[in-house]
């Protein structure tokens, strides 16, 4: 297995088991590696697309669909409590683990929290709709916003 | 992408940030992208659809407009 898939494990390993996506440094003692190794694998994931780095501290920012920042996008699997970046990403947490979820998120005009449960592989019916402001082509060019 | 509690509540959204109204999808089809993008982003081979994967995933959805046509990404071209 190449350096790169080893730390995209651990990471969404170390997320997955403790709710948090992990510091870089500790991606890189987990593994043994050196941080300047564990750098340049998340600077490939990142050109693939599956990884955001925050701009400024080098950490990472997304490891999609779990966020490393707070959001109003909150999914509860078992124990566990996971931020998502967006809505479509608190869903794909259920979808990457495969659980039963709750999730809990916020309507973008009023405010009001939207609880969502997904049950057996599929979300309860539940009145809402969601908003795509940006065309696909361009949702990276400036994914966090999108 | 934003989650509304209804049509009513997008438009009254757009009204008033004055961002021009764009395509809803309902729950059901943003469960199937969510299982689509990360049903295997926890595994050895995950990976991220590129546009021509995508422009599949849309249409199977019934989501055809050029609007979800992202083929004039750079993405995988890079």
């Amino acid at each position: 297995m190449n350096m790169e898939t080893l730390v995209k494990l651990e990471i969404y390993r170390t997320t997955t088991d403790t709710g948090q996506v992990p510091k870089l440094t500790s991606v890189a003692r987990a593994l043994g590696l050196s941080r300047a190794e564990v750098d340049a694998a998340c600077d490939s994931l990142q050109n693939k697309r599956l990884l955001v780095l925050d701009r400024g501290s080098g950490e990472i920012r997304m490891a999609p669909p779990f966020s490393a920042i707070p959001t109003p996008h909150e999914v509860t699997v078992g124990d566990y409590r996971y931020y998502a970046n967006c809505i479509w990403d608190a869903f794909g947490v259920a979808a990457a683990l495969g659980a039963d979820a709750n999730i809990a998120t916020v309507c973008a005009d009023c405010g009001e929290t939207m609880l969502f449960q997904v049950r057996d592989g599929k979300p309860v019916p539940e009145p809402c709709v969601i908003h795509y402001a940006v065309p696909a082509a361009h949702w990276w060019d400036d994914i966090v916003y999108t | 992408m934003l989650g509304f509690r209804s049509e009513a509540h997008v438009d009254a959204w757009c009204e008033e940030t004055g961002l021009e109204r764009r395509p809803s999808i309902s729950l059901e089809q943003q469960w199937q992208l969510g299982i689509e993008w990360y049903k295997n982003r926890l595994t050895v081979e995950s990976r991220r659809p590129g546009p021509e994967e995508m422009k599949a995933i849309f249409t199977a959805l019934g989501l055809d407009d050029p609007f979800w046509d992202a083929t004039s990404d750079l993405f995988g071209e890079q």
